[in-house]
């Protein structure tokens, strides 16, 4: 999981340190919206405004635990 | 009257409305007009006919760009994310032209040579603008206007003139980064909400936080947009969920003020049509289908070149690059662009700047810089790249390199290695080819 989100992001964000512990505050508004559409392509969820929390934005591992929640509520 | 004048009137009259919300803190009128005062007074000593300085969403930024104006020296307001060295040379070229007598601002834009160019704004041309805003969009002293882009492009600046003009009041929201605070500001007690939102911020809200929005249907007065195409789809949701919200399209640049603007909630959804010129403004179409543009709102020239000046700028006629007709109804309607400029959801990037930095990446041998679809900004930037012999491409290395030496908007997002680049008969990269 992690690994396929670090692919998707690291083509869609090149100028963003993937392995950063505060992933936020490497993105801007494009950023944050990159990584909402791609991941939301990439997995087939629907992510939100909402979803785009520091806590959910911290790092790759909280990204993939925002990815398996909503894989896991679609089930 | 200058901008300025209308802040000391409303401070006279109306001292206690509030006139700037930043955050946790606001300002009336009267405190506005004080730091402007203070703001005068730490700057009255200095000796250049301008002053450049970061435009941050903070009550500073305000306090320096309206005290500027009353001292009478060009405020340069510049990207507060502008690598040091850019703003360096910014300083340097203006220390060695001559800025004319009430020159107001100094924005730097992209230009077609592969350097930024200074363009001068009067404050006649800014009131002008307040003026042309006022009118077209109602606004008045009930208007609360949520401003979230950068201050130094004139998409967002702008929004300030007409504010100040009516007394109205503007709230300040640092970028669409954490849309749970822009989507804050609108819970300010008022029923006459308004924003401007480029077409990219449009269909970033549209697509993660449709729902948000079309609650705000009741207090939302006015939406404007401007400076790229937005998609018919896009205007036809937003006056789906804003059935009651007047929603502007509109035809401005840094060169020529704001010209022409167009209520697609009300006329219909029409892919580029950007309504009739406003009350200080006109336009025409030349015999090239280029729009040319007329009245006060146009800028003085760019500082320092007068022949780039003359070559758009020529007897109180603007002519612009970019492609038009006027329909029977005197409306505008764009057709895109006849340079190479890239527009990236409103801000435009010019390709040469882009490979005269790359070009000095250890290892790069050629490169062609080419718009590429995107579904968030229209069109994104993209890098085709040659390299040296036995040299491989970093991706992650090359953006950060153009990352210390571009705004971060003009750095390329996509890459793609390319054996050669495709040249025209006479050596010139043919951008043609690999543009759709």
């Amino acid at each position: 999981m992690k690994e396929k989100i670090r692919t998707i992001l690291e083509d869609a964000l090149p100028l963003v340190d993937l392995d950063s512990e505060f992933l936020l505050g490497e993105l801007d508004s494009l950023g944050v919206a990159t990584i909402l559409l791609k991941l939301s392509e990439g997995f087939s969820i629907k992510l939100e405004s909402s979803d785009a929390t520091p806590r959910n934005l911290k790092n790759l591992d909280s990204l993939a635990a925002m990815v398996e929640a909503k894989l896991a509520s679609k089930r | 009257m200058i901008l300025e004048d209308y802040l000391r009137q409303h401070a006279c009259r109306t001292p206690d409305r509030t006139a700037l919300v930043i955050g946790s803190k606001s300002f009336t009128y009267r405190e506005l007009d004080e730091l402007v005062s203070e703001a005068v007074d730490s700057l009255s000593g200095l000796k250049r006919r301008f002053l450049c300085f970061k435009a941050a969403p903070s009550v500073d930024f305000f306090a320096s760009y309206f005290a500027c104006h009353r001292l009478g020296v060009a405020a340069v307001p510049v990207s507060k994310e502008m690598p040091e060295v850019h703003l360096a040379e910014i300083s340097a070229m203006l220390e060695s032209c001559s800025i004319p007598p009430r020159t107001a601002d100094i924005l730097f834009t992209t230009g077609t040579t592969g350097k930024s160019k200074g363009v001068m704004v009067s404050s006649r041309a800014i009131v002008a603008d307040a003026s042309n805003l006022v009118s077209a969009h109602g606004f008045s002293q009930d208007t609360v206007f949520v401003i979230n882009g950068p201050l130094n492009h004139i998409g967002s600046l702008s929004k300030i003139f007409p504010v100040i003009m009516c007394g109205a009041t503007m709230i300040i929201v640092d970028g669409l980064k954490d849309l749970n605070v822009f989507f804050e500001a609108f819970n300010y007690p008022s029923s006459k909400m308004a924003t401007f939102l480029v077409p990219s911020s449009i269909r970033i809200i549209l697509q993660f936080a449709e729902e948000k929005l079309a609650s705000l249907a009741s207090k939302m007065d006015f939406i404007e947009t401007g400076a790229a195409a937005i998609s018919v789809a896009d205007m036809e949701t937003l006056c789906r969920i804003l059935p009651d919200t007047r929603l502007f399209n509109t035809y401005a640049s840094t060169e020529t003020g704001i010209i022409c603007t167009y209520d697609f909630n009300e006329g219909g959804c029409v892919a580029g049509c950007l309504g009739r010129p406003m009350k200080n403004s006109d336009f025409f179409i030349t015999p090239e289908g280029l729009v040319a543009c007329t009245g006060d709102t146009l800028m003085t020239g760019y500082a320092g070149d007068p022949e780039k000046t003359s070559a758009i700028l020529r007897n109180g006629v603007l002519y612009t690059s970019d492609s038009g007709v006027k329909d029977e109804k005197g409306q505008l309607h764009l057709k895109g662009r006849s340079d190479d400029v890239i527009n990236v959801g409103g801000f435009k990037v010019d390709p040469l700047e882009v490979e005269n930095a790359a070009m000095g990446f250890e290892g790069l041998a050629d490169c062609l810089c080419v718009p590429v679809p995107d579904s968030l900004t229209g069109n994104a930037v993209k890098l085709i790249v040659v390299m040296s012999e036995g040299r491989t491409l970093d991706k992650r290395s090359l953006a950060l390199y153009l990352r210390g030496r571009l705004e971060p908007y003009k750095v390329p997002m996509r890459y793609e290695l390319a054996e050669s680049i495709r040249r025209t008969f006479n050596g010139k990269p043919d951008r043609k080819s690999y543009v759709g």
